[in-house]
């Protein structure tokens, strides 16, 4: 069985006939399984190689192998052709919509894409899948709508002396083999105030596993001051309101290794215009282990009050 | 020996069985090996079905669309995975290591065009393992290559019509980002 199907019927228009010509011998779906087993951006690119072979390097074969289970409704739905689905007729288009339109899961707690040329999943952690100590004392945080965000709703930071937030994603749903880096998404209001110069504490790792700690600043324009002075932090430690416990005068969380060696770390803007931090990387290793990663944001040694800090998310994706 | 659990059949695992392929090459396997080409199996069962006696392997089995050269390098590698399966039993770690290990050094001595013939031959016997593996080396011997290498890679040219193949380098500029040299 099985053995008819070349792709290709263009043998008459190659002169000399080739000795080898894999194509012609390979079976349709044995070319689907190898593409299949490349790249979204190999599956895009060799879609070049001939007319025959795009017609395999585009087909559902290949793609279903790139798009999450999770977005098959997205493909169903559109084939009802009801007016108001997407006009998405392929697993490659659900696959190109997924790497721009993140999926929201888990009752919208939660959102997935796809990065284009890897096909790896990335996930947003919404604040209602975040554990945010003092979330639902209303003087503290409260809940709130902004345009241009993935979530319904987003937290923001009122005011508190103590700002902890945790999120937790199992490793089984991360694509295999794989550098993850996660991210703080927020962004700082007009009036924010009690980051400058304030040194966060970040956390990544599996929880009863070994846990990699760094000092960042949330700081929005701290990254630009940092060119005119040398030592912000000292300064900031001098300012500081005497409220502090009396004693720990010295500077707090000591700078870790990271920060002597590439310089303190400060937020970056994104291409949707929030602020990112990174909180620390992750190597998942296997897509079947289970465990579970923990990510945290902790400001609980200054005992300052800051605020006005909205918090979309942490986002977890590919490392470069 | 250890228990063989894909084996169909209760009988000793010491059972040859012949193969006859396309260009009348006579193989003697043992059951073990035969039994992963999942096509043999079929024909076996079938017989088995069909005529309560067999079982004394006296059977020949034509394969009329495999060659001898791909079938001999098959049987070796069936041959190795039985192996290495067997001596780690009970460690899975172990057992991949080996397997990945086996499987590289496999590939150095195996050419790009044996690589379609081996695909074939897993293909018709329905040799999951194998038909995998093979996959999976011609996908990352083109993976992050040129349209040019796969090309020559897979002996094809393009039959594009003018104009049609720079539209789509155009449309999917992003899939040529940082690919390898030739």
């Amino acid at each position: 069985m099985d053995m008819d199907p070349t792709v290709s019927t263009r043998r008459e228009e190659s002169d000399e006939a080739k000795a080898v010509n894999m194509l012609k011998v390979l079976p349709v779906d044995c070319i689907a399984k190898v593409l299949s087993l490349t790249t979204p951006a190999d599956a895009c690119r060799t879609s070049l190689v001939s007319t025959s072979f795009k017609s395999v390097a585009e087909s559902n074969a290949v793609w279903d192998c790139f798009v999450p289970p999770e977005s098959d409704y997205l493909f169903s739905n559109s084939s009802s052709s009801s007016p108001s689905s997407l006009p998405i007729s392929s697993k490659k288009e659900l696959f190109l919509h997924l790497c721009h339109h993140p999926l929201l899961i888990h009752d919208g707690k939660l959102s997935l894409s796809l990065e284009k040329k890897s096909g790896k999943k990335c996930y947003m952690l919404s604040p209602k899948d975040l554990i945010i100590v003092w979330i639902d004392t209303p003087a503290y945080w409260r809940w709130t709508s902004l345009p241009h965000t993935r979530f319904p709703e987003v937290a923001e930071l009122i005011k508190v002396c103590w700002l902890e937030i945790r999120g937790r994603i199992n490793t089984c749903i991360l694509s295999p083999a794989t550098l993850y880096a996660a991210y703080l998404v927020f962004k700082t209001t007009t009036g924010s105030y009690g980051f400058e110069s304030q040194p966060i504490e970040v956390e990544v790792g599996l929880v009863g596993g070994e846990i990699h700690k760094q000092t960042v600043y949330l700081d929005a324009y701290g990254g630009r001051r940092l060119r005119y002075q040398i030592v912000p932090r000292r300064i900031g430690v001098f300012n500081r309101p005497l409220r502090r416990i009396p004693g720990l005068q010295a500077p707090q969380p000591q700078p870790k290794e990271n920060e002597e060696l590439n310089g303190p770390k400060y937020p970056k803007e994104r291409v949707d215009g929030w602020l990112e931090i990174e909180l620390g990387e992750f190597f998942n290793r296997s897509g079947k282990d289970n465990g579970e990663l923990e990510m945290s944001v902790l400001e609980v040694n200054g005992g300052n009050w800051k605020g006005g800090l909205i918090v979309q998310g942490i986002e977890i994706r590919p490392k470069p | 020996m250890s228990n063989q659990s894909e084996s169909p059949n209760p009988t000793s695992s010491s059972n040859k069985i012949t193969l006859k392929t396309s260009d009348n090459e006579v193989f003697e396997v043992e059951e073990a090996v035969a039994m992963k080409f999942c096509t043999v199996k079929q024909y076996f069962d079938d017989e088995n079905n069909n005529n309560v006696t067999s079982g004394t392997s006296t059977t020949l089995i034509p394969l009329p669309n495999v060659e001898s050269h791909p079938l001999a390098i098959l049987i070796t590698y069936c041959k190795k995975h039985l192996e290495i399966k067997a001596n780690n039993a009970d460690n899975k770690k172990e057992m991949e290591i080996d397997m990945e290990h086996y499987e590289r050094e496999f590939l150095k001595n195996v050419m790009p065009q044996e690589l379609t013939e081996l695909i074939l031959a897993a293909n018709y016997l329905n040799f999951k393992e194998a038909l995998d593996f093979f996959c999976r080396a011609v996908a990352s011997a083109i993976q992050n290559k040129s349209v040019e290498y796969v090309r020559k890679f897979f002996g094809l040219e393009s039959d594009f019509k003018p104009g049609e193949e720079e539209k789509l380098r155009e449309e999917f500029a992003w899939s040529f980002e940082g690919v390898d040299e030739d």
